[in-house]
């Protein structure tokens, strides 16, 4: 054993002596690298000989559903600061020649830290004058420099504002949550189809390497720009929207406040997203004056809030379709079977008014006249757990899972939201008002419409979309976005008494009559959204040719009153401007025409807004 | 009460190990923060934290086992490793050009790094058995054995870096367990004489000879001598031939192996522009978060194997040495440790883990230097990453484990 500790002591000192020959070498060669060589490798560090640039790809287009192309990029300048080669005493130069704002430029510097050889933006479009300025200047102002930018420009009709959404700056929290990709400074799509389809749309950054001089600014790429890696440009999207339909949308709903979605019944797809007050995309691309921003943000009626899948209305008598469909499905409710309605419902001492007394009445004409009666005794047969079923199934409480970034899912009020809400307080007698949409159910315009449209064609929910297909920029190869329907096994049975019902309330003597178009039958149901202590939201939900149906619709005025009189002509207005176009050639269409121009001015004239 | 049982964990845990690692982590840590805030990058310093903390576990986990766990389960970890390795050429997904990762949510795992560790257990046993003998042919191929299947499987991935350390934990061990220096010449020269081969002809000539000059001295044989020159030259020549048959992208990655300044931007990019973030410097560096070269991200990949520039640069001569002498300490404690143990098994897995170790710092650092060619493999306790570092923490809690259990025989 002594031998053995013995031949380990030398073996040890071998193992210890090629250590420190190791360790000896390395420090060797740091001594010779930061002692001897240390001027050498100082200036090439200050040289920056050879830098990485980043090179932003154009962002993908957008076209509309013929193919015209709506969403441009156009190049802007950006003028930009290095802060850790800027040097202060040139700041007012800098005002003087850019005009730009000193405080601002402090800022952003100040907030830089320790990112300081990282560029940051100063000012957006600059002019080709202020442009040169900036080269003839450019020895004098160390650290600035400018980078091109594309902005979005846009070429429509129709604003689109809520669909396509804008894109801005990344804030820090945002490049905190999109990870790695992303640099402070990157344009990113901020809303709507832009920041859905952000990944698709963006492409691919590139790099460059570069020669730089002492001063960090670029005269030359390295080896002829053989080692760089191009950017890939972003993909193209083309929209499932009617532009005319969309156009004309806008135009009734100007000076109101509400929404309107129309679907394709047979797809899903988008044909109008309009959510009014809206705003012009291309005063929120490039420069942005703050008072204009501050009018925006600031606005009592919120342009800038999407209604079409954001805002969340109790849905009124809209709902009672639900409860209808669900109803009949079960078997709780036959097609023939008969409800009386004395005018009143009395539960618990608590009267529940109807608008009329309705006597004995199947569900066909519970739809037609929208008695409420019928509603309160059926929604106690259906109970929470088939309303759950029934209001899931079509995406109530839930999002429709449309491609826009931006979707409420509204509210479905189940047992456990009550039990959550308001622990022991609350009875079966909420159930009464939810029977007719009212009380804490809340659905978006979106969600309205794509439940319409599944009611229209036969009981299919399609997942609703705005993007038809993709276009890839290299491979010129067209992919269509896959569309999701799923069929929901509800039988004709039990749809036909509803889809009848609906077509009664428009085309028989329903509140829905404001809807009715020459040449094609309507199926439909108004609704009123009690708003306490405001006046009511006015709601209406249709479909047509009712045989056959292509377009289904959700409107809502908000403050509007009455669903009948003003959500349901604009209704009817957007599906005759759909079905027959702007421009028809038949002249007993035409006269129709004239009379929908006329009914647009009236609309406007006649309903008067409380503001 | 409490002083006693705190002076017996003081005698039974080894401290002056622990201490030295971790100051090693923070300041990876530091210097993982550093190459990434910057850079919207910052994830990986926040993954960091996690496999700092995993790995605490983990070696702990490693301590607290049974006094003998090590030595009856040394056989069974290793085929598993094995049986990984093998999964991994089926299932595994691919990182960086390299096949061999399992990816668990958002973290890869590389079981060759797992492997190194469970060679050093299987090695150790067998080298420690009293029926083993390096002198007979049988058990030398068995070592060898032990070694080369997990290499295989590493190489094939293709990992070469991480393929070399396997040759160098093995010809560590089998120095310790009492190999003759005529087998290890034996072992090595061939390695030498290929490198060189690639070198240059004037090299590989000098370099083969002298190692049969040096046969000769030891054994006193000249046909045997004169046999191994034949061998030499013969894999010179023909690896020299095959390299000059090489595809040319291929030829072009071997020669900036020997001539980084060939090919700026490439692979040669990243030693330039290390060396010019250390060289730059200087005695006491730029200051924490201050290194250009760094901050603008100059080295490619900085926070996994080119982290050792990050404190060069910010905390220059001063820094770096301070971070060597570390490192040197622990090996040389590692070199006491293992000559005071009684136990073969334990003395051998201490030599083992320090060989795993210097190997990794000495050519992780030697690269970033500029000194020896890149080889893709990550410094110890300090690169970004999850597998090596909990590898290497896994490693210190079996040297923890054997040195609190060093009274306990096997």
């Amino acid at each position: 054993m002594e031998t053995l500790t013995s031949a380990n002591r030398r073996r040890s000192h071998i193992l210890g002596a090629i250590i420190l020959v190791f360790f000896g070498a390395l420090v060797f060669r740091l001594t010779e690298l930061q002692f001897v060589q240390y001027d050498t490798f100082r200036s090439q560090a200050e040289r920056n000989s050879i830098r990485r640039i980043s090179k932003d790809p154009l962002r993908g287009l957008i076209f509309d559903r013929d193919g015209n192309l709506i969403v441009n990029n156009n190049p802007g300048y950006t003028l930009t600061i290095t802060p850790f080669e800027f040097q202060w005493h040139t700041l007012p130069l800098l005002v003087r020649l850019f005009g730009v704002d000193s405080n601002l430029v402090r800022f952003r510097i100040s907030q830089a830290g320790m990112h300081s050889f990282n560029a940051v933006k100063i000012a957006r479009d600059l002019t080709f004058s202020q442009l040169s300025l900036l080269e003839e200047y450019h020895t004098l102002l160390p650290g600035v420099n400018y980078v091109i930018e594309s902005r979005r420009v846009y070429d429509m009709k129709p604003r689109l504002s809520h669909l396509l959404g804008y894109t801005k700056e990344i804030s820090p929290r945002l490049l905190k949550q999109l990870g790695e990709y992303y640099q402070p400074g990157d344009v990113v799509g901020f809303n709507g189809l832009e920041a859905y389809y952000e990944k698709t749309l963006r492409g691919e950054k590139g790099y460059g390497y570069h020669t730089v001089n002492a001063l960090g600014r670029v005269v030359a790429s390295f080896e002829h720009g053989r080692s760089d890696i191009p950017a890939k440009e972003g993909s193209d999207l083309l929209l499932t929207i009617n532009m005319d339909l969309q156009d004309f949308g806008e135009r009734l709903m100007r000076g109101k406040r509400g929404a309107i979605v129309a679907i394709d019944p047979r797809n899903g797809e988008i044909l109008a997203f309009v959510s009014a007050p809206d705003y012009e995309l291309s005063e929120l691309s490039g420069r942005i004056s703050s008072e204009h921003w501050n009018s925006l943000i600031n606005n009592p009626s919120m342009p800038m809030y999407n209604r079409c899948s954001m805002a969340a209305y109790p849905p009124g008598s809209t709902f009672k379709m639900l409860v209808a469909v669900a109803a009949l499905q079960e078997g709780l409710l036959q097609p023939d079977s008969r409800i009386h309605c004395p005018g009143s419902y009395t539960l618990a001492g608590r009267e529940f008014r109807c608008h009329g007394a309705h006597g004995n009445i199947n569900v066909v004409t519970a739809l037609e006249y929208s008695c409420n009666v019928f509603f309160y005794k059926l929604i106690f047969k259906l109970g929470f757990d088939n309303l759950k079923k029934y209001g899931e199934m079509f995406h109530f409480g839930r999002v429709t899972g449309m491609d826009i970034s931006n979707e409420s899912h509204g509210t479905l009020p189940t047992e456990e939201y009550y039990n959550k809400r308001y622990g022991s307080r609350w009875n079966i007698g909420y159930l009464v008002n939810l029977g007719i949409g009212q009380g804490e159910v809340n659905t978006t315009p979106l969600q309205m419409a794509a439940f319409t449209a599944a009611l229209a064609n036969g009981g299919t929910y399609y997942v609703p979309h705005a993007v038809r297909n993709i276009r890839d920029r290299y491979s010129e190869q067209v992919i269509d976005v896959p569309i999701s329907g799923k069929r929901l096994g509800i039988s004709k049975e039990a749809l036909a008494p509803v889809q009848l019902g609906m077509l009664r309330s428009v085309q028989g003597s329903g509140t829905g009559y404001a809807a009715r178009v020459g040449g094609a039958r309507v199926a439909g149901k108004t609704g009123t959204a009690q708003n306490p202590p405001n006046p009511d939201h006015a709601w209406f939900v249709g479909y047509a040719p009712y045989e056959n149906p292509e377009i289904a619709i959700a409107v809502i005025v908000e403050n509007g009153g009455f669903g009948g009189t003003v959500a349901a002509p604009i209704a009817g207005a957007m599906i005759r401007r759909h079905l027959f176009g702007p421009a028809p050639l038949l002249p007993t269409a035409q006269e129709e025409e004239v009379e929908a121009d006329q009914f647009e001015t009236e609309l406007q004239t006649t309903v008067i807004l409380p503001d | 009460m409490i002083g006693s049982s705190t002076r017996t964990l003081s005698r039974s845990v080894d401290f002056p190990a622990l201490v030295i690692i971790y100051t090693l982590i923070l300041i990876g840590l530091l210097s993982v923060y550093s190459a990434t805030h910057n850079a919207a990058l910052i994830i990986k310093f926040q993954k960091q934290v996690f496999w700092v903390i995993l790995a605490t576990f983990s070696l702990i986990l490693v301590m607290l086992a049974p006094p003998r766990f090590f030595h009856y389960s040394a056989y069974p970890l290793h085929a598993l490793s094995v049986l990984l390795l093998i999964l991994v050429l089926f299932f595994g997904r691919t990182i960086a050009g390299n096949a061999g990762w399992f990816g668990i949510g958002g973290f890869g795992i590389q079981p060759s790094e797992f492997a190194k560790i469970t060679t050093i257990l299987a090695l150790a046993r067998f080298l420690s058995d009293s029926t083993t003998s390096l002198q007979t042919f049988t058990d030398l191929s068995k070592a060898i054995a032990i070694v080369l299947v997990p290499w295989l499987l590493t190489i094939i991935q293709p990992d070469f870096g991480t393929g070399l350390v396997f040759w160098a934990i093995f010809l560590a061990m089998v120095f310790w367990a009492g190999a003759e220096l005529l087998l290890l010449i034996t072992l090595v020269s061939p390695i030498i004489v290929i490198a060189l081969s690639i070198a240059g002809l004037w090299y590989f000539l000098a370099a083969a000879f002298l190692v049969s000059i040096l046969f000769y001295v030891l054994k006193r044989n000249i046909g045997v001598a004169l046999m191994f020159l034949a061998i030499n030259l013969t894999l010179g020549f023909g690896v020299q031939y095959m390299y000059e048959h090489l595809p040319d992208y291929q030829k072009a990655r071997i020669a900036v192996f020997f001539d980084p300044e060939e090919a700026p931007l490439t692979a040669g990019y990243n030693v330039i522009q290390s060396k010019v973030a250390i060289g730059s410097g200087g005695v006491t560096g730029k200051g924490y978060l201050q290194g250009s070269q760094t901050q603008l991200r100059f080295v490619p990949e900085q926070w996994t194997d080119f982290i050792f520039c990050v404190p060069a640069e910010e905390f220059g001569f001063i820094g770096a040495v301070f971070i060597l002498l570390l490192y040197a300490l622990l090996f040389l404690r590692g070199l006491y440790i293992a000559r005071a143990l009684e136990f073969r098994f334990s003395s051998l897995l201490i030599i083992g883990i320090v060989a795993l170790l210097l190997f990794h710092v000495v050519v992780n650092t030697g690269m970033t230097v500029g000194l020896i060619p890149v080889v893709g493999i990550p410094l110890p306790f300090m690169s970004y990453g999850g597998s090596f570092f909990i590898a290497c923490m896994l490693g210190m809690g079996i040297w923890v484990h054997t040195w609190m259990n060093r009274t306990k025989a096997v």
